[in-house]
């Protein structure tokens, strides 16, 4: 279940059922199908939207297509009553369904793209910090799984994912928040330069926690296409790498996340220090669960919840990021001291916001 | 009253880009008349007789004096220099082009107004009760509750292509000033167990060729589920809806079908299993928009007013218009001023740019710079002291503003018919106008006491004519225009339909047999008892009698 | 005889089918059609529809509306017989 729609040429394999069909039955066809079409006869024949949301709700979790006579104008009906693709006819007009689609930058109803609804959206831009001070006030003393559970709160109306490098710590906060809610979404940047024991790793760990919505997001192929078609921007621009792979790609998966969980931790950098629970960043609040974990603790934590480690830590590595810049350390050296290591950065950028990365 | 954020005026905006595309898509071929239909009708373009109509939303009835001004300009600049108020609290401009309308609508935004789903199979206007906030027997002012399901009925992604139009009423007294009942959902508010606010639902109102009255389906919904349960009600009639026959496609007819305690198993299956904590507004939000309703700045004014009951004994005209046309405020030393858009002759609901002007520097200067639109199709301040009710009707009065006929036989709602509408059998306008030249008489009207008389011009009953005291069904017979009369209807909490009084009568036959029953009436009623009443005592019979027993004498 | 009549899209207007397949405003010049030609202006302006809007045909007699519906045709030719549009051009 995507944010964005898919444009489909053809559809694909799956069940295919018409719009008129009862509820009781697609609710049947759909629990085992990894494919859904819904077939629209008429495209004023709007079941097709109910159909989809009642899905949704009731936690279907495979793809959901539109096809027959639909038009543009409802790209936007079909992607937030929770479908992700239509098929479009021979010879239409892509660019009619991506501008419809985009039409409105926010919606009044809670939708199934998991959009914020604009009343949400109201109470983050008038205080949010109020929402922020309460917070820290009352998870004050309170460990990581306190600050977890507040964040996590339904009664709290947040959409929150975790954002997870499953790097050499991750498993630590993946494992607190799979206690409490696995279907919390994690939000993994499949930059497309990570070690191949990382990708391995996150599967292994996904299963062994049970995470059952991880995400994993791609920079955008046009822009990379553009920008990095030889896979070597990183030599010369390192800055603009982070950004065509990480930092675009994380805002456009932050769409309709208005918490992001981080493992964030006050030791890390200088610029971490005094790191607080909960804070602002850019329009969202930024939950740190480990916000005072020091390293021993982390390193307990491993070992008492009996945690697969990222395999490249057996080799010294204490800070896993893309290979390319990405060093084992010596032995009581800094973490982070192979990241990046020979220039002056230190962060990605993604913990950084927009403007942080212009002023360079 | 509300004002609109930056997230409100965002979709405005971005509707009439939107709108924008679509209509160049249509010129350009991209979109056929078919596809665009629907398209612009959620956008308030209708296409009519002789031109587009366009139907701008006042949502909940309520303007301001700016928005008011905005709405006489639009008439002057793109259309002929008036619009038409209507049952459902809209403006209708009969003669704009479609290719102005993108800059009406960016007009209209201007003043946060717009035009979004006044038509079309969705959502439409949110109505009340025009006295909201003035009458003293609700419960709080039903308004911010409007605002709430305008904002969640605005654009809805699962709701868009609905077997048909879904209308909704909210009143906030056990009067009923709103016809709550003849809505696909009425909404009564009502005080919860826990002193919340909470809504008395009905289900299943609706006019046109099979009319419904609303049957209860819950007797008290916590405000916090609200949105919750009317999405549960939607989804269930959308998924169950007719879709092969439009007359059969209202949420009533479904109602009807399936009967009220199975349909509502239907909604609570769906109110079961969705996400209800998604649609739970938050406590911040609505004290927020209640915060835009709140009371105006009333003055401390003793209970009387000298200069009203001076005015009242100097001149007779003043005391019929403080009679029918100034109603009680709660508010001690205010009241609410009713200004009819029915002058004798005119036509129901019409009212000119410059009259919209007048009226909006009176909203400004006498009532808190507030203006409302009735079901009535007239126009309501709310909120002006009696002390300054003299001047007002002075002012009223130059501009063909002050007929004093408020709830009287005069007080027509009538459809435009057959004159500007393609769906028409017959003419109204013509018919109401005979009707109100015959009884003009003030001191007539006055002795009838109130009565109801509604118009429609075909069988969609846009004129509401089956819940009128008297209604008048224009019908067509072998390409003539003919009436149907009927008698005893009723649009308040004593909800009820009219029953027809005999065949249909030729269009010079209507109003002189309104005026024979209206005879009829005086002749028998008891103990001061008012039309409706002498009708639901002695039955349609003797008004029948009296309409047809001349008709057939001279025959 | 027939005549096609619908309402032009850019401002909504009555217009009907002039004998070449014109868009005219005028009944009066309105091309009237028998049988299969009638079919063929209905068909012509139907595949028009930036300028014709739901063509439709109406039968005629001599400059008046004859059919079912020659009272609502009437009103589309003249405009409202009423109100503040009275008549309109």
């Amino acid at each position: 279940m995507g944010q964005s729609m898919q444009w489909l040429e053809r559809a694909p394999e799956g069940v295919r059922l018409p719009v008129t069909t009862p509820l009781d039955e697609v609710e049947t066809a759909a629990r085992d199908a990894g494919v859904l079409i819904l077939e629209f006869d008429a495209f004023r024949d709007g079941r097709g939207f109910s159909l989809a949301a009642v899905l949704r709700e009731r936690g279907y979790r495979g793809r959901l297509i539109a096809d027959g006579r639909v038009i543009p104008d409802q790209a936007r009906h079909l992607r937030r009553s929770g479908f992700d693709g239509v098929v479009l006819g021979a010879g239409a007009d892509v660019n009619a369904w991506r501008r419809m689609d985009a039409a409105f930058s926010a919606t009044y109803q809670p939708v199934e793209d998991r959009a914020a609804p604009i009343w949400r959206r109201r109470e983050l831009a008038r205080k949010p910090e109020a929402i922020v001070d309460r917070l820290n006030r009352e998870t004050r003393g309170g460990d990581a799984e306190d600050i977890l559970r507040a964040a996590l709160d339904p009664a709290l109306g947040l959409k929150p994912a975790v954002l997870s490098s499953f790097g050499a710590e991750a498993a630590v906060l993946l494992s607190l928040v799979a206690r409490i809610d696995p279907s919390t979404p994690v939000v993994f940047l499949d930059t497309g330069m990570h070690f191949l024991q990382t990708l391995a790793y996150r599967k292994a760990l996904s299963e062994r926690l049970g995470l059952t919505d991880v995400r994993l997001v791609t920079p955008d192929a046009g822009e990379r296409a553009d920008l990095d078609p030889r896979d070597d921007l990183w030599r010369a621009d390192p800055d603009a790498c982070c950004d065509l792979r990480k930092v675009r790609p994380l805002e456009r998966a932050l769409a309709g996340i208005d918490a992001v969980i981080t493992g964030r931790k006050e030791h890390q950098t200088p610029d971490r220090l005094g790191l607080r629970p909960f804070e602002l960043f850019e329009g969202r609040i930024r939950v740190n669960p480990l916000h005072d974990w020091s390293e021993e603790r982390l390193q307990a934590w491993f070992d008492a919840e009996d945690l697969p480690r990222h395999p490249l830590t057996a080799q010294g590595y204490r800070s896993i990021g893309c290979w390319p810049c990405t060093e084992a350390v010596e032995v009581g050296e800094d973490a982070r001291l192979g990241r990046w290591s020979g220039a002056a950065k230190t962060e990605c950028g993604i913990h950084l916001g927009r403007r942080a990365l212009a002023v360079g | 009253m509300y004002r609109y954020d930056e997230f409100d005026t965002a979709v405005v905006r971005e509707r009439i880009e939107e709108f924008r595309d679509q209509v160049s898509r249509r010129v350009s071929g991209g979109l056929t008349e078919d596809e665009f239909k629907p398209l612009r009708l959620m956008n308030g373009v209708y296409l009519q007789l002789h031109a587009y109509m366009l139907r701008v939303a006042v949502p909940y009835g309520t303007m301001n004096s700016r928005q008011l001004r905005r709405l006489a300009h639009i008439a002057r600049v793109y259309d002929k220099g008036y619009g038409h108020f209507t049952t459902r609290t809209n403006i209708q401009y009969n003669w704009p082009a479609l290719s102005d309308v993108p800059a009406i609508l960016e007009e209209l935004a201007e003043v946060e107004m717009h035009a979004i789903q006044t038509s079309g199979n969705c959502i439409r206007n949110v109505t009340t009760d025009v006295f909201a906030g003035c009458a003293d027997d609700e419960i709080e002012d039903p308004r911010p509750w409007c605002e709430i399901l305008r904002q969640w009925s605005t654009i809805h992604p699962e709701f868009s292509f609905l077997p048909r139009k879904f209308k909704i009423a909210v009143i906030a007294a056990p009067k009923d000033r709103a016809a709550m009942r003849t809505h696909d959902v009425g909404l009564q508010l009502i005080r919860g167990e826990d002193g919340e606010a909470a809504f008395r639902v009905f289900v299943g109102g609706g006019q046109g060729r099979i009319p419904h009255i609303a049957q209860e389906i819950a007797p008290a919904v916590p405000g916090r589920d609200l949105l919750a349960y009317l999405t549960a009600i939607l989804r269930a009639w959308n998924l169950l809806g007719r879709r092969d026959n439009i007359h059969k496609a209202r949420i009533k007819i479904l109602v009807a079908s399936l009967g009220i305690d199975a349909f509502r198993e239907e909604v609570d299956r769906h109110f079961a299993t969705l996400r209800r904590e998604d649609l739970r507004v938050p406590d911040d939000e609505v004290a927020r928009i209640r915060a835009y309703f709140a009371p105006p700045a009333f003055a401390d004014l003793p209970r009387t007013s000298g200069a009203f009951d001076r005015a009242s004994l100097a001149d007779p005209d003043f005391a019929r218009f403080a009679r029918n046309n100034v109603r009680r405020h709660r508010q001690p030393g205010y009241a609410t001023v009713i200004v009819s858009l029915k002058p004798v002759g005119g036509v129901p609901g019409d009212i000119t740019a410059a009259q919209m002007d007048l009226v909006a520097d009176l909203a400004e200067r006498f009532s808190f710079d507030e203006v409302r639109a009735s079901y009535e199709q007239n126009l309501v301040l709310p909120h002006v002291r009696l002390d300054d009710t003299p001047e007002i009707w002075r002012r009223l009065a130059e501009a063909g503003l002050a007929t004093p006929n408020a709830d009287l036989v005069t007080d027509i709602i009538a459809c435009p018919g057959l004159d500007y509408c393609s769906l028409a059998n017959a003419r109204s306008i013509p018919v109401a106008q005979a009707l109100s030249e015959r009884l003009a008489d003030l001191d007539y009207q006055e002795r009838l006491g109130p009565i109801r008389v509604n118009m429609s011009g075909c069988i969609n009953a846009c004129g509401h004519h089956h819940v009128g005291h008297i209604g008048v069904l224009g019908v067509d017979r072998k390409g003539e225009e003919y009436y149907q009369i009927t008698v005893g209807g009723s649009a308040d909490e004593t909800a009820a339909l009219g029953e027809i009084v005999g065949r249909s009568l030729a269009a010079d036959e209507v109003a002189p047999a309104v005026g024979r029953a209206l005879d009829r009436y005086l002749e028998v009623r008891r103990d001061g008892e008012t039309f409706l009443d002498a009708v639901r005592r002695l039955g349609a019979d003797p008004f029948r009698d009296a309409i047809y027993g001349a008709v057939d004498a001279v025959a | 005889m027939k005549i096609v009549t619908a309402n032009r899209l850019s401002d909504g207007r009555v217009i009907y089918a002039g004998p070449s397949g014109e868009p005219v405003e005028a009944l009066d010049r309105a091309g009237r059609f028998d049988g299969e030609a009638a079919d063929a202006a209905l068909s012509r302006a139907a595949r028009d529809p930036a300028i014709f809007v739901n063509p439709y045909l109406v039968e005629v007699d001599g400059d008046r509306p004859s059919g079912r519906d020659r009272f609502k045709e009437l009103i589309r030719s003249r405009g409202p017989t009423v109100g503040h549009s009275l008549g309109h051009p």
